[in-house]
């Protein structure tokens, strides 16, 4: 059964969100207007019966601020960098309840390193095959809070056709009120790794690692 | 015996003497060297971008434990993968790369731990500014590389620079950090 949908966004002032009403340092869910809507929710004046408070908000990700960049290991030397550059995605947050879901498509084919011929076999079929397998997924239902603070999303990676369950680490997760244009934007830095062998990529094992470091940069604004 | 004795001295001093001399220059290998760098943005998430178009020398002597550097950045490679960010960066606001076009990183002191290199110092030229730079190595390796069939010799490299002091202070009044953090992978091939 889905959680009610209850008047979380009551306590928002027109135009903004609960994040700008008390200041930045301030929790919206302690701002007094919440904490009444807590009291009420919890002694079901409010007539809905829920035992929880939930509160589900949509966010849909901002490009400009959202990459997925990876790092692996070169001959036991440096470290090669790249990143994707087209992600398409929702999430959707209930901080109330402290649960969401999240959808990512990334397109494989956006793959930049810097270095073009690199960019091109990564593409190829030995790689990414990226004409096969033009996406790669992740969709996550289980996010986990350490109090109020999201501190880790477990969900299937699919890449090249395989999909194998990861955890993503919160680093940092925080939301803020912009001002111009007015919005509330949450995000922060997420990561992971993961063997690619498991994913059947194993072109250039061992001289390249095995092991792919995942750093996800994610801000998405409130819908 | 005291004849081999002195013989063997002298050959060992000669061989010291030798391996001192041993500086080798290295090509900086484009594909395997960037400059990345990381801004925590308006207090939440972390921006990242490089560099994609660099060139340079490393000349270091592994014997004598010493060693020069000279690296130039295209400060119009800029690459964020957000094309109207990149536009924004190469402007006045920032890299200012119209009237400044490279950025150049000079080291003439490498400190050693063991025998590998575990710090480069030297000096970071941004927007026409010169201040010093220590870059930490958290990997150093030389390997010969199967398909060049040559010795290369790289690692990653880090450091956190103040772009006010190079004169950069756009942003911060509303949450752009005044630190970066540079991230830097170098391989260069033997020359």
């Amino acid at each position: 059964m889905l959680a009610p949908r209850l008047p979380g966004t009551a306590c928002d002032p027109p135009g903004g969100s609960g994040l700008a009403w008390g200041g930045p340092a301030r929790r919206p869910e302690w701002s007094p207007c919440r904490i009444l809507l807590r009291i009420v929710a919890a002694g079901g004046i409010a007539g809905t019966g829920a035992a929880t408070f939930a509160a589900p908000q949509d966010f849909a990700i901002d490009p400009a601020h959202t990459h997925v960049h990876w790092a692996l290991k070169h001959f036991g030397t440096s470290t090669s960098r790249g990143r994707f550059d087209t992600i398409n995605g929702a999430i959707t947050l209930d901080r109330e309840a402290r649960t969401g879901s999240a959808s990512f498509t990334i397109a494989t084919a956006s793959i930049s390193t810097g270095f073009a011929p690199f960019d091109g076999l990564l593409r190829g079929p030995y790689l990414l095959a990226t004409t096969e397998y033009p996406s790669a997924y992740f969709v996550s239902q289980r996010f986990t809070f350490d109090g109020d603070k999201l501190a880790s999303v477990t969900g299937d990676l699919t890449l090249r056709g395989v999909s194998q369950r990861l955890t993503l680490r919160a680093l940092r997760f925080a939301c803020r009120t912009d001002t111009e244009p007015a919005r509330e934007v949450c995000g922060g830095d997420f990561e992971t790794e993961f063997d690619r062998s498991a994913f059947g990529i194993t072109h250039s094992l061992p001289f390249v690692a095995d092991k792919v470091r995942v750093l996800i940069q994610i801000e998405a604004v409130r819908l | 015996m005291t004849m081999t004795k002195t013989l063997l001295a002298c050959l060992i001093a000669a061989g010291a003497v030798t391996a001192h001399a041993e500086s080798v220059t290295y090509a900086i290998d484009p594909s395997h060297t960037f400059v990345t760098f990381e801004a925590n943005h308006m207090g939440t998430s972390t921006l990242r971008g490089r560099f994609d178009k660099k060139e340079g020398s490393v000349t270091l002597d592994k014997a004598g434990k010493s060693g020069k550097a000279e690296i130039t950045i295209d400060a119009t490679s800029v690459d964020t993968g957000v094309a109207a960010l990149d536009t924004h960066l190469k402007s006045k606001d920032f890299f200012n790369a119209a009237e400044f076009g490279t950025a150049k990183f000079t080291a003439d002191k490498f400190a050693f731990s063991g025998d590998k290199v575990s710090e480069v110092v030297g000096t970071l030229t941004l927007l026409g500014k010169t201040q010093p730079v220590t870059l930490k190595a958290s990997n150093f390796n030389c390997y010969i590389n199967p398909m060049l069939k040559r010795e290369v010799c790289g690692g990653d490299f880090e450091t956190t620079i103040t772009r006010t002091q190079y004169g950069m202070s756009y942003g911060l009044n509303y949450g752009l950090p005044d630190n970066i953090r540079l991230l830097i992978q170098i391989e260069a091939v033997k020359q």
